[in-house]
């Protein structure tokens, strides 16, 4: 193969490594509450604005940001959950809490709330990109055969790969991760068995926030991207491997979102640059079509 | 509410006419010529846009995120008809319905399937490779930099560009529009099109053809957003490909829901409001889509049903509560 390909192959594992942690935050809220949160690409933006204000605060090192950032991301999933779902969730019986009015209101809050937190950070911050303090960026190349990586690509490799792992130790081997599983399962199961809904809900969606708010931190350093709107395309790319992945499958997401980044990161050979952000959307139409269950999905809830 | 019902009987069509071509034309020249003229007819625009949306959102049932898109499509119909083969008014029209009618139909074809939030994120999609396909055919749509110098209004070579005629030319459009939407939801159709939004397996259970009715409204609703595009084209001058993107998609949605899904007072009321509200918040600048995101959270958390709902939509229109009628 030639180094071309082949660093186009890396190329596109790292930004699908990107999507992928978004998706898994998106996967694991979706499993829970059937809701899709919209708000997810405003975590996303305000994990990237989070690590810019700390560093340049305190420029502390590497790691200390990862923490302080996925503290940041749950701090703000317990938020969002609070705002934007909970409210509307006030009847607990099985018809509305199913229904597909509370479905299109979550998503319409979660929206809601999303547009002003973008807006507002972007009357706080502006619309522009962000100045990144030059030693703070992950783009110190090294050179690997005939590939030439940077040191955010080993970055976000193993943040993935240790997330991934961590992610399975909590769903697999915790309390909290069986209660996840269950009301992903049956909400109504797991209400009637004794299991505190609310709470899980909540630890849910600090998992799934503080994951998003990682990969807005590794993007944004990594590409040197920060600004308000950088959450849009991301997100709604990671949604599109979530729904591939066959919605409640979280290794399907991550082969979906791999699967995006390396045909994105491809596709210049072959088309001209600017059909690139095409792909996703047409991803999503043949699936939605072709596969409504998703390409691993197991049972078809949806046509 | 009973004196809103009173408006509403007959002479509810009259009142509305007279206040739409005769009171608020004369207020507006009251005021000046230039800005609140300009406000008017993009409040009116947002108003088909609003009626539309709310055709296939709220009655139909059919959540669409990708509306702004076929907004788009009438717009650069309009646009690139009159710049290049410096066509009319009428003949726009049309094409931009055409146009925007049988993309969406075509668009609807494999997504009509899809229930609830996944019809949602198809149409979201479906807007974005839109609004990309625009975007990137330069040579059609000259890209990013939009078309410039698009004619005014003009009809059967009379030109109608003065702000004044141009108001009467957009209020009359949207009359025409809010009259067919008003027909086609208030009617056995419209029925059965909230049939379909209720239970769309018990609705061909009782014979209707679920699958042709959606793709219909949805290319019915399409086709009026075309019209708003052709008029917003006439009335600006000026297209590019940022106008028609995901927030105004939002925007639309939101008037639907802050008037109420399924209403059609409640979508008017709605477009009116969510125009005219930020542009009275003009003066603290970059506001305005916080307001709508405001607008939209509060009313979702605090008026589920919109400010007209849509039971109380029904006696405001008919003066009564409905009642079944024999088919």
């Amino acid at each position: 193969m030639d180094a071309v390909l082949l660093q186009g192959i890396a190329n596109g594992l790292s930004l699908g490594l990107c999507y992928a942690l978004i998706a898994i935050g998106f996967t694991l809220i979706f499993g829970v509450l059937n809701a899709v949160n919209f708000a997810h690409s405003e975590v996303y933006m305000l994990g990237a604005f989070a690590g810019l204000v700390i560093i340049q605060a305190f420029a502390p090192p590497f790691m200390a940001v990862v923490f302080l950032v996925a503290a940041v991301g749950a701090f703000l999933g317990f938020g969002l959950e609070r705002i934007a779902f909970r409210p509307l969730r006030r009847a607990r019986d099985e018809a509305s809490l199913k229904s597909r009015a509370l479905r299109e209101a979550t998503l319409m809050s979660s929206l809601a709330v999303g547009i002003l937190v973008r807006e507002l950070a972007e009357l706080r911050f502006g619309g522009d990109m962000q100045p990144i303090p030059s030693g703070a960026m992950l783009n110190t190349p090294i050179a690997v055969g005939p590939v030439i990586l940077t040191t955010g690509d080993f970055y976000i490799f193993g943040m993935a790969a240790a997330m991934l792992l961590l992610l399975q130790f909590l769903l697999y081997r915790t309390k909290i991760g069986l209660s996840i599983r269950a009301l992903s399962d049956d909400l109504i199961g797991a209400l009637y068995v004794g299991i505190n809904t609310d709470r899980v809900i909540v630890w849910t969606f600090m998992i799934g926030s503080s994951f998003g708010a990682l990969a807005g931190l590794m993007v944004g350093l990594y590409y040197g991207t920060i600004f308000p709107y950088m959450g849009f395309a991301p997100t709604l790319k990671a949604f599109i491997a979530m729904l591939m992945g066959g919605l409640n499958n979280i290794p399907g997401a991550v082969l979906c979102a791999l699967l995006i980044g390396l045909s994105e990161s491809l596709a210049p050979e072959i088309m001209p640059t600017r059909w690139v952000d095409l792909i996703a959307y047409v991803f999503l139409l043949v699936t939605l079509i072709f596969f409504p269950a998703g390409i691993f999905g197991r049972k078809a809830e949806r046509v | 509410m009973d004196r809103l019902n009173a408006m509403a009987r007959p002479y509810g069509v009259v009142v509305l006419l007279a206040v739409v071509l005769g009171v608020i034309p004369a207020v507006l020249a009251a005021v000046g010529l230039g800005y609140p003229f300009r406000l008017a007819q993009l409040t009116m625009i947002f108003v088909i846009l609003s009626v539309s949306l709310n055709l296939v959102s709220g009655v139909a049932g059919l959540l669409s995120l990708g509306h702004a898109a076929f907004y788009g499509v009438g717009a650069y119909t309009a646009a690139l008809l009159s710049t290049r083969f410096g066509t009319d008014l009428p003949v726009n029209l049309v094409a931009s319905a055409v146009v925007a009618g049988v993309i969406g139909f075509l668009v609807a074809i494999p997504t009509i399937r899809l229930v609830r939030i996944f019809f949602a994120v198809a149409t979201l999609s479906v807007g974005e490779i839109v609004i990309l396909v625009i975007t990137n055919w330069y040579d059609l749509t000259r890209g990013p930099m939009g078309v410039r110098d698009i004619p005014g209004f003009r009809v059967l070579g009379f030109d109608l560009g003065s702000p004044l005629q141009s108001y009467y030319v957009v209020a009359v459009v949207t009359l025409l529009c809010v009259w067919v939407v008003h027909r086609l939801s208030h009617s056995v159709y419209g029925n059965a099109l909230r049939a379909l939004r209720e239970d769309d397996q018990a609705a061909g259970a009782m014979g209707l053809n679920v699958g042709m009715m959606k793709l219909v409204i949805f290319a019915i609703s399409t086709a009026l957003a075309g019209v708003a595009g052709a008029l917003l084209a006439h009335s600006t001058n000026f297209i590019s490909p940022d106008m028609f993107r995901l927030p105004e998609s939002i925007l639309i949605l939101t008037m639907v829901v802050v008037g109420g899904l399924g209403s059609l007072p409640g979508a008017v009321l709605g477009a009116i409001i969510l125009i005219i509200l930020p542009e009275l918040g003009r003066d603290f600048g970059q506001l305005r889509m916080v307001l709508v995101g405001l607008v939209l959270f509060l009313s979702i958390l605090l008026m589920p049903k919109g400010i007209i709902g849509e039971v109380a939509a029904f006696d405001l229109l008919r003066g009564k509560p409905s009642r079944p009628k024999a088919p």
